[in-house]
């Protein structure tokens, strides 16, 4: 689901999906947002007003294929990089994908590249056919060529990288050796929760489990939030545990007292007074 | 260890600020105007900031933008200093952390 994997579902990509038709046309934009988010550069972007104007800046934007003619302007500002250009009008069983690409090195046209889909799997080569940079957007939009098949599935590519084999079969990553001031926590119950005080996971759950069931209860008992940083990085997991264990939305849960001021500052600010 | 500041970024500039000179723990170090401390550090390929007060386990970036207070440093003797926004000044002694340092820095 696109909301825990950031992939979205078949059923919402093939409503974006142009008819038949005009996907034999010639190249269109897919717009791939699919949650309301303030953002609108796509349409006041576009040269020839095919995604419309929003009347509200949350809206998801809609396009107008007849009006759109694949220029790939949106996809070069959308910030989400959540447009792609596809071209399924060649007709000779290959199909063009072009996708903006912040990374360095950037591929060359002829590059052969991995084709990878929206769940990050290779699932068959491409070749570079363009590499666009714009100095005005900055975002380089590169275009690849697939199997005519796989044009609605590749929406990235990883370079190959001649001194190492790319078969994920054969190839061996040799792990850095883990040293004590690296070692990570391989139990999840050993994730420090709380990191100004070094508490886990375990021992939350553990008070959870004990009948603690306040994200206030819990700091008192356990001292979570109490360090520098006041509640601001585990506050809301732990509110997420509580709702996760106890069944409740977690909105519902309460969040630890918060008291002035925002941000800790010293206290001589506050005896200095105002010259006023 | 080495240079690990980035020079070619394919959507933002980074204009070369002048070198600014400070101390890690007793070595000398060099960061460019612009920089904060943590950012001068970790462009020196430092990544351990400090260590944590009781379990003494290392503590680095985090959330880079002064709230998790991970980045607690030492700096020109004052302790608890948020280094990931903190800037960086010529001559700063910036010495890692590894106790809740001293209240009255707070």
């Amino acid at each position: 689901m696109l909301i825990n994997t950031g992939v979205p579902t078949r059923e919402q990509i093939e409503l974006r999906l142009p008819s038949p038709e005009r996907r034999a046309r010639g190249p269109y934009a897919m717009v791939e947002c699919f949650q309301e988010i303030p953002c609108n550069p796509c349409s006041t972007s576009c040269p020839f007003d095919a995604i419309l104007p929003m009347g509200d800046i949350n809206e998801i934007p809609a396009i107008d294929l007849d009006r759109c003619t694949g220029c790939g302007i949106c996809a070069g500002v959308c910030p989400g990089l959540a447009i792609f250009i596809i071209d399924e009008s060649k007709g000779d069983g290959t199909a063009s994908v072009t996708i903006p690409y912040e990374f360095r090195p950037l591929p060359e046209k002829g590059e052969m590249v991995r084709a990878v889909n929206r769940e990050g799997d290779v699932i068959g080569d491409a070749v570079v056919t363009r590499v666009l940079l714009s100095k005005k957007t900055k975002t380089p939009l590169v275009t690849v060529r697939v199997a005519d098949e796989h044009v609605h599935e590749v929406r990235f590519f990883n370079l190959i990288d001649n001194k190492t084999v790319c078969d994920k079969t054969s190839s061996k990553i040799e792990e850095e050796p883990k040293t004590d001031d690296t070692a990570c926590a391989t139990d999840d119950d050993e994730i420090i929760l709380c990191r100004c005080e070094g508490i886990t996971l375990r021992t939350i759950r553990d008070l959870i489990r004990e009948g603690y069931t306040t994200v206030d209860e819990i700091k008192r008992i356990s001292r979570a939030g109490m360090g520098p940083c006041q509640a601001r990085t585990c506050g809301p997991l732990i509110a997420s545990e509580i709702a996760r264990m106890t069944g409740q939305p977690v909105a519902e849960i309460q969040p630890s007292a918060h008291r002035a001021p925002v941000k800790p500052m010293p206290i001589e600010f506050f005896l200095g007074g105002d010259s006023e | 260890m080495g240079d690990r500041r980035i020079t070619d970024h394919p959507i933002l500039d980074f204009d070369e600020g002048e070198v600014i000179h400070f101390t890690f723990d007793g070595k000398p170090m060099e960061g460019r105007e612009g920089d904060t401390i943590a950012s001068a550090l970790h462009a020196n390929g430092v990544k351990v900031l400090g260590y944590h007060f009781k379990t003494k386990r290392p503590r680095g970036f985090y959330c880079a933008i002064g709230n998790c207070s991970a980045c607690l440093m030492i700096v020109n003797g004052k302790s608890n200093v948020r280094t990931c926004t903190a800037p960086l000044l010529p001559g700063m002694v910036v010495e890692t952390q590894s106790d809740r340092g001293v209240p009255d820095d707070v």
